[in-house]
């Protein structure tokens, strides 16, 4: 059972992380008035680089990529997917870990291609993470310490019973903060800082091509996947809506409609994701930490004093 | 074997070993090592022995006693296996520089201090042992002599501040109680009033708080890490300053008790609420600090100052399971810097000291085994699932969380993040990046430098796995101190909250790593390619120019450097400067002319004839 659900959850994660990337081409183009690439083009392009030949720094160079590839796996068994979460252990402190891995993987790698484009990326994308860090932790407490736990499964079930935390008193200012660092968090527009690819030739990937291209996109393609599930699932109830599925909650259908409902929901915010990808400039390094050290982190901070007097 | 045969060995061991250098230094350096070593096997030998001797001819009349606990041992463990690591990397590390006969007496001695604190059962002994310690360390520290001995200076002037603390709070122990003995006073302890409670951990913690450089009274660290010799930094990072932890749980928690301690003022105002600030405040200013420093060992320094913050906060919420968080800390925290000072000491050992980060780069072609070393430190130092730091982290955080300290908490996560930026700043700076011509023809390290470095990673990655080994002798040193006992088993922690179990995602970090490393040898083969074939849109490479390693993180510490200044470090020395002063103008008297003597008693002679007219008092 749980071994079914490990590999059901790394591949659906897979299979909508690419799609994600599909349909952000195809809306972006929509919104430019162009016709766009078709949906699959994403799956097209991996097939193809898998097929191409890489170059290759050193040991740390695979290693690095292997690493961050694997920590978002990982990542994805920790999640709370629907009502599967194949592992459960440390609750959100251990999510909150091993999302470093793959960044920090990343950095690594790029970091012996000794190229300055992808050691100006690393830096920019560390500077970048650790401005939206500082909300991200205050709503992160605030949600934990609301709900006196660590476990981000009870997180999901309590939200199940009372309402939606986005939608409870207490814990709206922290929701508003968490979908305002959301594109910092998804590294796309207007904190498409790390990756730009006119400034830096798309930084801590320049020196990536073939199987290495490849993997790093899987590795993108997962990385929009949690951030975006990570929100659904603190927030929005995870594969709860307004309790339809209480009366079938332990059979098969329940659990195929909960993954469903997580989904839909999963999408949506994505569609308004790409929506402000499309319309913004970038922002420059310090200009985005300013900005993530200002509004976000002053709702997420009166967030959690709420929060603390509250209780 | 009996606790003072332990001690004579360290002390005598420590002077023969001077002896012998004078004799052969291969003599010296193999006789240092088994010395050593020796130390660890009778220690290890004394698993879960728990003894308490009194000698009658103690020091001026006062039995002073010996004694053995889970706690001791825990410290005495530790400290005899770093400093025996320290000595067999400084083998190779001291060959062929002068007074090495001194450098390894020093050693031993510290070695032989520390130990002797840690079994000290009364607080006459304890102040004789931490002073061995804290002059031998002021010898080491000049050893380099320039610029080393005014850190030496700046350390032993705070030192000294703090043994006269420590001595005062003796003095009134001893003046209340007309003992020495730890236990006993333990014992008479709580029928004090409060503000004497209060009065003993203030004037203590000033003694433990620069040993363990918590926040205002951390200045003399930077200085003196940056200028000692690194193969003695691991003994000073490792367990030295972290004998300020020893402190500080003795003092809480034998001392005076863990009910007196967390029922101290009230509300907001708790005493171990305040220090618990203390300890937030020396996570999260020294982490943005070690961000600017561009020479790796003040790097280091910085960031040793800031995880002594976790430890600070862990031990003072005043629950079991972030005591054990706060204990486990401090040796996950030893093992980690204590690697990190060698993985620098060994590109130190090669590149003839250069300790600048922005003028290394690439050394992971060069030293491959110093590299992994590095980078398992950099793991446990940010605490990436695996490593041991995770673990303590964890615990410190999870009671944080829990107990209903999100602010504390909130300080805790973001000095994490900091501390991501610098530790890749560090592995970045020296392992990765291109590597500079005039060290294309640098060896690996000598086999003396790479043994432990292996062996301290796998003691990481062992305790990150495993990490009940520790635990269940933490545990029991908290179940001593009163607390109630963990549900530790092997793998992790369990508990009605929240468990934690390492080996979940040690088996999905393996299995899921070895699928995609499986995927990755199945695709095409890799091209190997130098440093200099890069991308650079169509341009040339300039050759020892395409690197970016100045100011890695600059528009933002750009940003926060104004509000970083060493505030107190700025206070210290001025108030320094007005006693020299004050000094100097004192010394003034002293014209060395016969004369003006004599001038100095006539008036003091007519000073107590007018006293004896106008008074009569004589």
């Amino acid at each position: 059972m749980q071994i079914s659900e490990i590999i059901l959850s790394s591949l659906l994660a897979l299979i909508i992380g690419i799609f994600f990337l599909g349909l952000a081409r195809k809306i972006m183009a929509r919104i430019h008035w162009r016709y766009g690439p078709p949906i699959t083009q994403p799956v097209i392009d991996i097939i193809r680089m898998f097929s191409q030949k890489g170059i290759s720094h050193g040991s740390i160079f695979n290693f690095g990529l292997i690493f961050s590839l694997t920590g978002s796996f990982v990542v994805i068994l920790f999640l709370p997917f629907g009502k599967m979460c194949p592992l459960s252990s440390g609750g959100l402190l251990v999510i909150l870990y091993l999302m470093l891995l793959a960044p920090l993987g990343i950095a690594l790698s790029s970091g012996e291609a000794a190229n300055p484009n992808s050691s100006i990326g690393v830096s920019r994308k560390f500077l970048l993470a650790l401005g939206y860090e500082v909300p991200l932790l205050l709503i992160l407490l605030a949600v934990m310490t609301h709900y006196h736990t660590i476990s981000l499964i009870e997180i999901v079930r309590i939200q199940a019973n009372t309402g939606w935390s986005f939608g409870s008193l207490p814990l709206v200012l922290s929701g508003i903060a968490y979908f305002l660092i959301l594109p910092a968090i998804l590294g796309i527009r207007p904190f498409e800082i790390s990756g730009a690819a006119q400034e830096i030739s798309s930084g801590p990937k320049v020196e990536f091509g073939g199987k290495f291209l490849a993997f790093s996109t899987i590795q993108h393609a997962l990385h929009e996947f949690i951030g975006i599930s990570l929100f659904v699932n603190l927030f929005l109830g995870g594969w709860d809506l307004f309790g339809i599925l209480e009366p079938i909650s332990n059979t098969v259908w329940g659990i195929i409609l909960g993954i469903i409902i997580f989904l839909i929901k999963m999408v949506i915010i994505f569609v308004i994701e790409i929506f402000i990808n499309a319309v913004f400039p970038r922002f420059r390094i310090e200009q985005a930490m300013k900005y993530l050290w200002k509004w976000p982190t002053l709702l997420s901070f009166i967030g959690l004093l709420i929060v603390v007097l509250f209780n | 074997m009996s606790l003072e045969f332990l001690l004579i060995v360290a002390f005598g061991g420590a002077f023969l070993t001077y002896f012998f250098g004078k004799i052969s230094s291969k003599l010296r350096d193999t006789f240092a090592v088994i010395i050593s070593l020796a130390l660890v096997v009778i220690i290890s030998s004394w698993y879960k022995v728990y003894v308490e001797k009194t000698f009658y001819c103690g020091f001026m009349g006062f039995d002073s006693v010996l004694r053995l606990n889970s706690f001791s041992w825990f410290f005495a463990i530790a400290i005899s296996s770093l400093t025996a690591l320290s000595i067999i990397f400084s083998l190779s590390y001291m060959k062929g520089r002068e007074r090495t006969d001194f450098y390894y007496l020093m050693m031993l001695l510290i070695n032989a201090g520390m130990l002797g604190i840690v079994l000290a059962g009364d607080l006459v002994s304890f102040f004789i042992f931490w002073e061995i310690m804290s002059w031998s360390t002021f010898l080491l520290i000049s050893y380099n002599r320039g610029p080393s001995l005014a850190a030496g200076k700046k350390y032993i002037i705070m030192s000294l501040i703090g043994s006269m603390c420590m001595l005062v709070g003796v003095m009134s122990l001893y003046a209340k109680f007309d003992t020495f003995n730890i236990t006993e006073i333990s014992n008479l302890v709580s029928s004090t009033s409060n503000g004497y409670i209060l009065f003993l951990l203030i004037i203590f913690s000033i003694t433990f708080g620069i040993k363990n450089a918590v926040m205002p009274l951390h200045t003399w660290l930077p200085d003196t890490y940056a200028e000692s010799t690194t193969s003695f930094n691991c003994i000073l990072s490792g367990m030295l300053t972290r004998m300020g932890m020893y402190g500080f749980l003795l003092l809480m928690y034998v001392i005076v008790g863990a009910t007196r301690v967390l029922n101290l003022g009230e509300c907001l105002l708790k005493f171990n609420y305040i220090f618990a600030w203390i300890g937030a405040i020396t996570i999260i200013i020294p982490t943005f600090i070690a961000l600017l420093q561009k020479d790796a060992k003040k790097l280091l320094a910085w960031s040793a100052i800031g995880q002594g913050g976790y430890m600070i906060v862990g031990i003072t919420i005043g629950t079991s399971l972030g005591l054990a968080g706060g204990i486990f800390h401090t040796l996950n925290h030893a093992i980690y810097i204590v690697l990190l000072f060698m993985s620098l000491g060994a590109i130190q050992y090669r590149t003839g000291g250069e300790r600048d980060l922005n003028k290394l780069g690439g050394f992971i072609k060069k030293m491959p085994i110093v590299f992994v070393g590095a980078l398992v430190g950099i793991a446990g130092l940010i605490g990436i699932p695996l490593a041991n730091g995770f673990v303590s982290k964890w615990m410190i955080y999870k009671t944080l969380i829990l107990e209903g300290y999100p602010f504390l908490a909130f300080a805790a996560l973001i000095g994490t993040w900091g501390c991501i930026l610098y530790s890749y700043k560090f592995i970045h700076h020296i392992f990765l990046g291109q590597l500079p011509e005039k060290f294309k023809n640098i060896k690996k390290a000598p086999f003396s430098m790479a043994l432990p470095i292996i062996i301290l990673s796998l003691a990481i990655l062992v305790f990150g796995i495993l990490p009940g080994i520790v635990l269940k002798v933490v545990n029991r040193i908290g179940t001593s101190f009163g607390f109630e006992s963990l549900h530790v088993n092997i793998w992790g922690i369990a508990s009605e909250t929240g468990t934690l179990n390492t080996i979940n995602i040690f088996a999905a970090i393996l299995i899921v790593g070895i699928i995609i490393w499986l995927i990755f040898k199945a695709a095409h083969k890799e091209l190997k390619v130098d440093q200099y074939d890069n991308y650079a849109a169509g341009s040339a490479i300039p050759p020892n120019k395409y690197n970016y390693t100045v100011d890695y993180y600059n528009p933002f510490t750009k940003m926060i450097s104004p509000y970083l200044k060493d505030i107190f470090e700025i206070f210290y020395l001025k108030i320094a400067n007005k006693v020299q002063k004050l000094c100097n103008s004192t010394r003034k008297i002293y014209t060395g002319y016969v004369g003006s003597y004599i001038m100095y008693i006539v008036l003091f002679l007519a000073i107590l004839i007018l006293v004896q007219l106008k008074w009569g008092v004589f």
